[in-house]
């Protein structure tokens, strides 16, 4: 087996080959070269240490990336093709991956695996990467007949304000919401709010443009003073207000996140969960 | 004879889709990703739309939105057609006010059947 950089392969045919690798996935979310061209910029994916796998023949087996930054290396897209699984190609490329890794110095490395792959959790395992936190993927679709009233005095947040407030959250955010991959994103935006009982928060997120319309992704919440679940169900009103008619993404939302509650009553539900994996 | 969309991005499952559509003497239309969809339905305006969720460059959830959210689109009936999980395809059906699910997987009957059902609905 070979193991070639990806920065060898255009995007065109790195996203051939991952859409290919999660044909049958659990949770089918294939991808255009436009949108890989984004996640390799928004999480700082470095092609030069992704790899592909390729067998002695020729025929392109899977591929892993690797991200890397502030000497943490995470790694994401790892597939290998439906008619090569079992062959090692997976335990190759995770392999690559660790070197990789540690050329880079990296202290530490992420992945997040979704919850019942169990063929690429015992991998991960194997690999000596351990359980650090369950993540909740959640959608809302817009139901403006619905929200509640709105309440306190809101302002927005441009990218600058927005990403000043990620600085001081005081949980962990997983690489997917990481102030540094929202600061690479194009279109961060927040809310902050202020309720008569002295409750107050605010709420990080991305206002993202595509091309024919928007749509809203990457929440992160916090409560400054008060009760969570009532300033996180404001937070989410004045949002769902301002963008009525958006569809809205969530991703990562920590399910022990003390704002659920609110997510939930705003008809927010779980489309799938992601475990986060750590290996020193 | 009905006007029937089909917004997916797998071949395999374009071709399987195009043979049942055409055996009813429904006509037939595909886009293979959100832009193209809603670019085709805008100029077709069809009786019925099939959409799959995953879809790669929006995905079928914001693209719904965005048809239902267009006036002279927003009374298209949509069926999604997923390999998604069925509790949350349930629930992704109710949440966007779609028309009805096949989990892939699925019967070829029981899409003939979920379609006579859409458009007879449609009609009545």
């Amino acid at each position: 087996m070979e193991l070639i950089p990806a920065d060898q392969f255009t995007m065109q045919e790195l996203t051939e080959l991952y859409n290919q690798t999660r044909v049958d996935y659990l949770v089918p979310m294939p991808m255009s070269a436009d949108r890989l061209s984004e996640y390799v910029r928004d999480f700082n994916v470095d092609l030069h240490h992704s790899t592909i796998a390729r067998s002695a023949d020729g025929e392109v087996l899977g591929l892993s990336m690797l991200g890397f930054r502030n000497q943490i290396a995470w790694i994401t897209r790892l597939g290998v093709l439906p008619s090569t699984r079992r062959t090692g190609a997976g335990s190759a490329l995770m392999d690559s991956m660790l070197e990789n890794a540690a050329k880079l110095n990296a202290t530490e490395i992420h992945l997040e695996v979704i919850k019942n792959n169990e063929p690429a959790y015992k991998l991960f395992v194997k690999k000596g990467f351990v359980e650090t936190g369950t993540y909740l993927v959640m959608r809302h679709a817009p139901q403006p007949r619905t929200l509640p009233l709105r309440q306190g005095d809101a302002v927005l947040l441009d990218a600058d304000a927005a990403l000043k407030k990620l600085e001081t959250y005081p949980g962990h955010l997983t690489w997917i919401n990481a102030r540094a991959s929202m600061q690479n994103m194009p279109n961060t935006e927040g809310v902050r709010l202020e309720l008569s009982n002295g409750a107050s928060g605010w709420l990080v997120y991305q206002n993202v443009k595509l091309k024919l319309r928007s749509s809203l992704s990457h929440l992160i919440m916090h409560t400054e003073r008060g009760n969570a679940e009532q300033v996180g169900l404001q937070l989410l009103t004045h949002l769902h207000t301002l963008y009525l008619h958006c569809d809205t993404y969530a991703e990562n939302i920590s399910e022990t996140d003390p704002h659920l509650p609110a997510f939930r009553a705003l008809g927010y539900f779980t489309n799938f969960s992601r475990i986060e994996m750590r290996r020193k | 004879m009905a006007k029937i969309l089909y917004i997916e991005d797998i071949q395999d499952n374009i071709t399987l889709v195009e043979k049942i559509v055409k055996s009813r003497g429904h006509e037939f239309l595909f886009a293979q990703d959100a832009d193209t969809g809603l670019a085709l339905a805008s100029a077709s305006m069809p009786d019925l739309i099939l959409l799959d969720l995953g879809l790669p460059d929006a995905d079928g959830q914001t693209l719904s939105v965005w048809l239902k959210g267009d006036e002279t689109l927003s009374s298209i009936p949509i069926i999604v057609l997923t390999a998604w999980p069925e509790e949350v395809v349930r629930q992704t059906v109710s949440a966007y006010n779609l028309n009805g699910y096949l989990c892939k997987p699925f019967k070829l009957i029981d899409l003939v059947n979920l379609i006579d059902s859409v458009l007879g609905a449609k009609t009545a």
